[in-house]
């Protein structure tokens, strides 16, 4: 694994190369396109093994939708995402699906990224389902216990139902579904922008506990500094859909280049 | 409320525990369900055979020759539907296997039915002797001269005779059927219509949904009734039960497709339809097992409403001469014929009115009851 | 709104066509034509047509040429506004129409018209009672109203009230009595009236209770608002806030329901103009259905179709219109 978290060092797990995802406004009579919302601009960026990326932007600088882009719920416009030297943006479905083992994704909203239908034996379990078929079903519940186990939850919260937890407890099920499959990377988009901050402090430590003993890689979307700071190595900050400012976390914490960072780092209360 | 209630209580468990709540619902529901037993044992309710006759040392059931195929389907598919649902956990634990046991039997059934000989025998048992003979509830059949015509209600015919002197309550009491099963077999064609283009729609967005709203919007610009007239009236040769069902079901599913593409469209944008996306679930996994279920309350709610209406429309239309052709009794049928007679005969308009009514009420109480059990914002009490 | 305006109309285009398709392919390709049924004679006491004028019938009204074809001409010739003639007395389609088109419209007017009239009130009463017996009562009656099928309803009131064995208060059926054509003006309208009422009522109730449930709900959500609990902080009196506030904003959306109730009340007017007799557009409908007179058939159809895509336009102007915080681009 490489030392080094220098952004341009060799073997990066992720490169994303001139990414723009730009998405059309249709208007007139005949609902033709009149223009394009640039919500990511040519975006390059790369991101070593087993470190964290923080990616920091206000909302609607596009930093969800470079995430979404690098596990294919949005199409990229143009630019390529490559994954272990390989490029990724441009495969089919059916060809993406074995990276979706690899790549997986943590939403922000705890109330409505887990189906409210679906035990939480269910929900975790989906994901054995479809890439493990092999599994009997008490081999997937002896898994999703395990994984229950490793995001600070309790065995006999297998048959419960999402409203019957908290919202820290839903982001841990959110965590618990994206490591089923044994990913190597994890997108966490803004996973703790909607908890309360003692919550907060709580799912960043499980995450930073997780990335050690499975030697996960984060790219870590987040709207605040401060939280991006603790936890990443390296820090990209995106406004209107580009990057205006790629440093190591202490950099840009003691030395800001750009206005838009100062202005950022002006919302974080000092400690 | 105690917190507690809620452990591991499901999304259908915790519906059911409110709708339960609603007393006009639970009425409702109950209303329905007796009357779909009423509809099921029709022909052991009101017949001019007897159910048991012993003469001449021999016990006969002289009912059972004499069903048709549809009584035949009632009698068997109700208890069958019933009995489904009261063992669903052990049937249902392999999926596969309880739905090829259930479709087994149900081809079981039509087979017999294909191969099955009515006996049609004019006779009645009421005057006929016997040393013993357990007569319906109703001793008349619905389509025999029993009596004079124009008997008003008395203790031989509850409900009066009609034009033609035969017994109401026995011709109301077979018309549940006609019109319990259209209103049940044509929503659930709408059903089955609206929610399949709907999902397509508001799932897949784009050109689907731009052909799919055209063609909801082609339905929509006519009235249903008109354009169900237009179907039915050409096609008069062929108006048996399942040509009206199907026309309903066709031309009603419009304002189900509206609901859920509405549905899907705000549903397949949640983070945990992107979740299930991003783990690698399918299009139908997705569909089927994450935005359906989510939907299914408000599905619920409209298709009720939609029973509802739908038995109103099948009324309407045997009222207007437009339905099924007699002797099928329906009870717009009843209320058809009934017009030419009003100024005397209120009991032919009262009964078979009544009993729509009551029916098209239930229904939409338990509408109500399931949309406030389903979304506890939009209760209004 | 211009752009907005100029798509929403551009696109009742091929929603028309796709209605008058699916329509003239209907009535075409059913079993049985017009010629077949002049032809069998019978019942008017007609004799039965030869085979050669059977086939001569069939070419005079085009029942030969491919059916895609015939829809063209047909829509060629309602461009310029021609729905052609009807193919039982040969008198224009448009006249046709139009000679019915005022019963049905004074008798569907008249029920929007009542409706609005008494829902309103009746929802907004049981708004400012919530709960209390009053709108219990109220809403409990509107909901049996909502599932009375308005054929029984007809049959009921003509029974209790029309000449039955009970009251003999109105008329039975008709436009008008025998004798209308020797009254006075006033004593004619009278007459009409009197005719209507019946018709009427059977027309409303339905719609009546639908918008009374609207307006209960509406007037909930907007008494519930900040606006409210601000005006009667300042102490307005309640009838102020009720009346003036409330209501106001309670009315929007209970006012574009209107265009929803159109279809609903021609389905209606069916139904009615058929049990009181009325010889109004249903009739017609009846008639040519029953003679297999397509371009009648055809041209109720566009008739009814416009009418009702015009009022869904209709509907959602008036919400632009009434609220300006609704905007489409």
């Amino acid at each position: 694994m490489p030392e080094s978290t220098d952004a341009s060092s060799p073997d990066p797990i992720l490169k994303v190369e001139n990414l723009k995802v730009y998405f059309p406004i249709l208007g007139g009579v005949f609902r033709h396109k009149v223009g394009e919302v640039k919500a990511v601009d040519d975006v390059s960026f790369e991101v070593q093994r087993g470190k964290t990326v923080g990616l920091v932007g206000e909302s609607s600088s596009g930093k969800t939708t470079i995430g979404r882009a690098i596990i294919r719920l949005t199409e990229p416009t143009a630019g390529t995402i490559s994954y272990d030297g390989k490029v990724v943006s441009k495969l089919s479905a059916a060809a993406f699906r074995p990276y979706r083992k690899k790549i997986q994704i943590i939403f922000q909203d705890p109330y409505n990224s887990l189906n409210p239908r679906l035990s939480i034996f269910e929900i975790i379990g989906e994901a054995l389902e479809i890439h493990f078929p092999e599994m009997t079903p008490a081999d997937r519940r002896a898994r999703v216990a395990e994984l229950l186990g490793k995001v600070g939850l309790k065995r006999d919260h297998l048959d419960r139902y999402p409203h019957e937890f908290s919202g820290g407890q839903r982001q841990r099920i959110g965590i618990a579904r994206a490591l089923a499959v044994n990913p190597e990377f994890l997108v966490c988009d803004e996973p703790v922008s909607a908890l309360d901050v003692s919550v907060q402090a709580q799912i960043v430590n499980l995450l930073q506990d997780l990335q050690e003993e499975l030697g996960l890689t984060y790219l870590f979307i987040a709207h605040d500094l401060a939280v991006v700071e603790h936890i990443s190595d390296f820090v990209l900050v995106m406004n209107d859909g580009k990057i205006v400012e790629a440093a190591s976390a202490e950099a840009i914490y003691e030395n800001p280049q750009h206005d838009y960072t100062r202005k950022l780092l002006s919302a974080v209360p000092k400690m | 409320m105690n917190q507690t209630n809620f452990v591991h209580e499901s999304y259908a468990q915790r519906i059911w525990r409110r709708f339960r709540a609603e007393p006009f619902a639970r009425n409702g529901l109950w209303t329905i369900l007796v009357l779909f037993a009423v509809a099921a044992l029709a022909p052991f309710l009101a017949n001019s055979h007897a159910i048991i006759r012993v003469a001449d040392g021999r016990v006969t059931f002289p009912i059972f020759p004499s069903l048709e195929p549809i009584e035949w389907r009632f009698l068997l598919y109700v208890p069958l539907a019933g009995l489904a649902w009261l063992f669903r956990r052990r049937l249902f634990a392999r999926p596969l296997g309880g739905a090829t046991f259930l479709l087994a039997l149900v081809i079981l059934i039509e087979v017999w039915l294909v191969f099955h000989h009515v006996v049609n025998d004019p006779t009645n048992d009421r005057d006929r002797p016997a040393a013993f003979k357990l007569m319906p509830l109703v001793p008349f059949s619905p389509v025999e001269t029993a009596s004079e015509p124009f008997l008003p209600p008395s203790w031989t015919h509850p409900c009066g005779t009609d034009s033609t002197g035969r017994d109401i309550a026995a011709r109301m009491l077979h018309g549940a059927r006609t019109s319990l099963s259209i209103g049940f077999v044509a929503q659930s064609i709408a059903l089955s219509i609206g929610v399949t283009l709907g999902s397509l729609a508001g799932y897949y967005r784009s050109w689907p949904d731009i052909a799919i709203c055209r063609l909801i919007e082609i339905m929509d610009c006519f009235p249903p009734l008109l354009l169900i007239l237009v179907a039915v009236s050409l096609f008069e040769s062929q108006n048996n039960m399942f040509y009206i069902m199907a026309v309903i079901g066709l031309t009603t599913w419009t304002g189900m497709a509206r609901l859920v593409r509405g549905e899907f469209l705000r549903l397949s944008g949640l983070p945990f339809t992107l979740a299930a996306q991003a783990i690698g679930a399918g299009d139908l996994r997705v569909i089927v097992r994450h935005i359906l279920p989510n939907a299914l309350g408000p599905i619920l709610v409209a298709g009720t409403f939609g029973v509802a209406s739908t038995i109103l429309l099948e009324s309407s239309l045997s009222f207007l001469g437009f339905g099924m052709q007699a002797p099928t009794p329906s009870w717009g049928d009843i209320l058809g014929e009934s017009r030419l007679y009003i100024d005397f005969a209120w009991w032919l308009a009262f009964f078979p009115g009544l009993a729509i009514l009551i029916t098209i009420m239930s229904y939409n109480f338990v509408g109500e009851g399931l949309r406030d059990a389903v979304d506890p914002r939009l209760r209004i009490k | 709104m211009t752009t907005y305006l100029i798509r929403r109309i551009l696109l009742l285009v091929p929603t028309l066509l796709g209605i008058t398709l699916l329509t003239f392919l209907l009535v075409r390709e059913a079993p049985g034509n017009i010629a077949l049924m002049k032809g069998a004679g019978g019942e008017n006491g007609s004799r039965a047509m030869t085979a050669e004028q059977r086939e001569a019938m069939i070419k005079l009204y085009g029942l030969d040429k491919d059916p895609f074809t015939a829809y063209a001409e047909w829509i060629g010739r309602l461009t310029r506004l021609d729905l052609g003639d009807s193919w039982v007395d040969h008198r224009s389609v448009v006249a046709k129409i139009g000679e019915r088109i005022g019963l049905t419209a004074s008798l569907a007017g008249s029920a929007l018209l009542i409706s609005y009239l008494v829902a309103i009130p009746l929802g907004v009463i049981a708004a400012i009672k919530r709960g209390q017996v009053t709108d219990r009562a109220i809403s409990f009656t509107v909901f049996v109203l909502y599932s009375i099928p308005s054929f029984a309803a007809a049959l009921l009131l003509i029974l209790l009230v029309a000449g039955g064995d009970y009251l003999n208060l109105l008329p039975m059926y008709g436009t008008n009595s025998i004798n209308a054509s020797e009254m006075g003006r006033f004593e004619w309208l009278w007459d009409r009236i009197q005719h209507m009422i019946l018709p009427v009522i059977c027309l409303t109730y339905g719609s009546l209770s639908y918008i009374s449930r609207y307006a209960r709900v509406s007037m909930l959500e907007a008494l519930a608002q900040d606006f409210i609990r601000t005006a009667r902080a300042k102490g307005l009196p309640e009838r102020l806030v009720i009346l003036h506030h409330a209501l106001r904003n309670a009315l929007i959306p209970i006012i574009t329901i209107f265009a929803l109730e159109l279809p609903v009340l021609i389905s209606g007017a069916v139904i009615i103009e058929e049990i009181f007799s009325l010889p109004g557009m249903g009739q017609l409908m009846f008639a040519s259905l029953e003679a297999r007179d397509n371009p009648t058939i055809m041209g109720i159809t566009v008739f009814v179709s416009i009418l009702t895509l015009l009022g869904y336009l209709l509907a959602d102007i008036l919400y632009v219109v009434v609220d300006p915080r609704i905007r489409y681009e």
